[in-house]
């Protein structure tokens, strides 16, 4: 019995690092920030507790967060399927037994690596500005352009886009493990029963990845609501041209660091954690039709 | 048990050098920790007085104060003097959070702009009694400089030099295309003309900065943008609106000046400026910018007035920058005998030299005169006729007035692409600015 107490202490001292950080850095700012959405806060003097006044203001007299919340849903519905389906396609390419095989890996892995980083993104800007990579191509195939696509309001969010199917690299790497655990045999069975490359991918591939493509969307769409960074440094922090890249991290930042309104972004942000949670929600109820787990 | 009683003393340790640390930090910080004379008693008279100091600007500016520091340490070896700085978006993105903690640095760079939010709010000392003991020299500084850096009767910010915006253009770029030279008392439509001309030869307009631009016009018009005690638009007719974004969207649609979408790209510094690229004849900044874009440009330029009519009442001299106490800090006298030297002290703003704006003191004005290189001097001549050719500036900013010019951003967005006319916008602006002034009154 002795022992055994003196095991559990040397296991809280071991798991206290973690459940300190936890405390001080998750639940602690957590609770804070709810107290904060029914006050009206400016950081420069005290919190003054409004009720239900912010998440009001937010639902009847705010348009541009619905502005943000379309530009947000855009950005993630038209994101994480392209992103998927890149790197599905890019996963199966590499799960072959090609010579330097890792290499391929490695790079496709890259830019997934150094991920939003502000870097990536001030490269980004260079190479869709108006004098960038992607001009000076179209350029040269006899296309002449000069318009800046990071600061034109039809392409500026695509601009966005692209810079996170880019980064397809995590995705991929899952998709590959799961690939990787598809016995082979039943791709030879199917060969012998006269199946080609597109029925085996179907029939095979697509359903027993399919509980893999479930983790891989719930994370992917979660990271998608909360990007931030390359909107921030495309638009340089404005969300322009138009508003068309304001996403809601975006205007919930302008909300607290610009206007401060630090009551305010923590209603915005309690109304991101529902609208995700329901989401994610919605794909799980959803995926008894369409995941299939072997039994 | 021993050995329970081993980790909980393991255990234990560990919290107090954790919270032994963060109180010392808390101290060290000149935060809420109490004074250190216990502490730092036995290291006699030798820095006994910290300091921290912070302030927004670009690596040349960081590079003299720091020298600036530095010099002063040395005259007063008692003093140890922290620095923390930043570009202009993350200072005031740090400044606020260290407000919320009661860590505000004891010496505070301050924009005109953020004067009202941060004095109003309790967060800066009323520098009034020192001023008038005279721990921070204004002797030979003008009483409507030194007020330029009040709000509501107290003395929130010192100002560390003077201001005019002007238009900065390329003489011999105009020369070149014939016109020889702009006349004296010039207006909006010399301007049209000149733009008219430059645009067949290819040079474009800067872009004028909604948020400096539109309030100027509406100064040349009797009007303002906010109303004296700040709750309200500065004017009620529209048609100031609707005049002003007229021209500029008539102005836009000729190509006189460079598509919104890479305007919307540039990061405005100086490098970027088209005058400075050479693409563009004209741009409109502050004096002080006139340097900077000056030695970017590897060219001379010129600094003329902006164009009128009434471009007298349009001007003002402001402060560029100010220096604040923090209403939290421990070494309020300290920081304000800082304030003092880089006020008055010669040899330090022969460092400063024009950046900061000029001297707001009449004597370290004349005695740097002779020191100046040809561009600085253009700036000083420039701020001697803005003296005498300008009207008394706007109280600062009232809170809401970030969110009011983010607004009018996006109107002058919607104007140039074309989604909302200029009458849409000049209504739907004066409501919602309204609306956004009268809810940040409480």
């Amino acid at each position: 019995m002795k022992l055994r107490e003196n095991d559990h202490i040397v296991g809280y001292v071991f798991i206290s690092p973690f459940i300190l950080g936890f405390l001080i850095f998750t639940l602690f700012p957590m609770i804070s920030s709810l107290y904060f959405s029914f006050t009206e806060y400016d950081l420069l003097s005290a919190p003054r507790w409004v009720g239900f006044a912010n998440y009001e203001k937010m639902f009847t007299d705010d348009d541009k967060i619905w502005d943000s919340i379309r530009v947000t849903l855009t950005y993630v519905l038209t994101s994480v399927p392209l992103r998927l389906i890149i790197a599905l396609l890019v996963a199966m390419l590499l799960n072959r037994a090609v010579r330097g095989i890792g290499l391929y890996r490695a790079t496709y892995y890259l830019p997934s690596l150094i991920g939003g980083s502000v870097a990536v993104s001030i490269m980004w800007r260079q190479i869709f500005g108006d004098k960038g990579l992607i001009n000076a191509f179209l350029d040269n195939i006899g296309i002449h352009t000069t318009i800046s696509w990071i600061g034109y309001p039809a392409t500026a969010l695509g601009t966005l886009v692209l810079l996170s199917v880019w980064q397809f690299g995590s995705s991929m790497l899952i998709f590959l493990a799961g690939l990787k655990n598809i016995p082979g045999t039943y791709y030879e069975a199917a060969s012998v029963d006269g199946a080609g490359p597109i029925r085996k991918f179907f029939h095979i591939t697509l359903p027993l990845l399919s509980p893999i493509i479930l983790f891989n969307l719930i994370l992917q769409t979660i990271s998608g609501f909360l990007t931030f960074t390359p909107a921030y440094i495309i638009s340089n922090g404005e969300g322009g041209p138009l508003n068309n890249t304001l996403l809601y991290s975006l205007y919930l930042f302008h909300r607290a660091f610009v206007f401060f309104e630090m009551g305010y972004a923590s209603a915005m942000a309690w109304f991101m954690l529902i609208l995700i949670g329901v989401i994610t929600l919605v794909i799980f109820k959803t995926s008894k039709y369409w995941v299939h787990y072997e039994s | 048990m021993k050995r329970i009683m081993i980790s909980i003393l393991h255990l234990a340790l560990l919290f107090t050098t954790v919270i032994g640390c963060s109180s010392n930090g808390q101290s060290a910080n000149g935060g809420t920790g109490t004074p250190r004379t216990i502490e730092t008693g036995k290291s006699g008279s030798k820095q006994e007085v910290k300091l921290r100091i912070a302030w927004w600007g670009g690596q040349a500016r960081h590079d003299y104060t720091l020298k600036l520091i530095a010099m002063y340490q040395d005259l007063h070896p008692e003093v140890q003097i922290d620095t923390e700085y930043a570009g202009f978006d993350d200072y005031w993105k740090r400044l606020a959070p260290q407000a919320a903690a009661n860590q505000l640095p004891d010496l505070i760079q301050m924009d005109i702009s953020y004067l009202t939010q941060y004095g109003t709010k309790d967060q800066l000392e009323d520098l009034t009694s020192l001023t008038s003991s005279g721990t921070i020299n204004v002797r030979s500084v003008e009483s409507a400089t030194i007020n330029t850096g009040r709000v509501g009767g107290k003395l929130y910010g010192i100002p560390l030099g003077m201001n005019a915006m002007g238009a900065t253009f390329d003489a011999a770029m105009l020369e070149k295309a014939g016109i020889s030279s702009i006349r004296p008392n010039w207006t909006w439509s010399d301007l049209e003309q000149i733009a008219k001309r430059m645009k067949s030869q290819g040079k474009v307009l800067d872009h004028m900065r909604f948020d400096q631009f539109f309030p100027y016009y509406l100064r040349t018009q009797n009007q303002h943008y906010f109303s004296s005690d700040g709750t309200s638009l500065g004017y009620s007719d529209p048609r100031y609106f609707i005049d002003y974004f007229k021209m500029y969207l008539r102005w836009y649609e000729a190509g006189y000046m460079r598509e919104w979408d890479k305007e919307a790209l540039s990061k405005l510094t100086p490098e970027e400026n088209p005058v400075v690229l050479g693409d563009g004849f004209m741009t409109m900044a502050w004096s002080n910018q006139f340097a900077s874009l000056q030695e970017a440009a590897k060219k001379p330029l010129t600094l003329i007035g902006l164009p009128g009519p009434n471009e007298k009442l349009g001007l003002y001299l402001k402060p560029t920058m100010l220096f604040s106490i923090a209403k939290s800090s421990k070494q309020k006298a300290e920081a304000a005998k800082f304030i003092s030297w880089f006020l008055n002290d010669v040899e330090a703003n022969k460092l400063i030299k024009g950046d900061r704006g000029i001297p707001i003191s009449k004597d370290v004005k004349e005695s740097l005169k002779p020191t100046l290189s040809e561009g600085d001097q253009k700036i000083y001549d420039y701020m001697a006729w803005a003296e005498q050719n300008s009207s008394s500036m706007d109280p600062p900013d009232p809170i809401g007035a970030a969110e009011v010019s983010k607004l009018l951003r996006d109107m002058q967005e919607q104007i140039l692409y074309k989604k909302l006319s200029v009458e849409e916008a000049a209504a739907k602006f004066s409501t919602e600015a309204s609306a956004i002034l009268v809810r940040n009154k409480k």
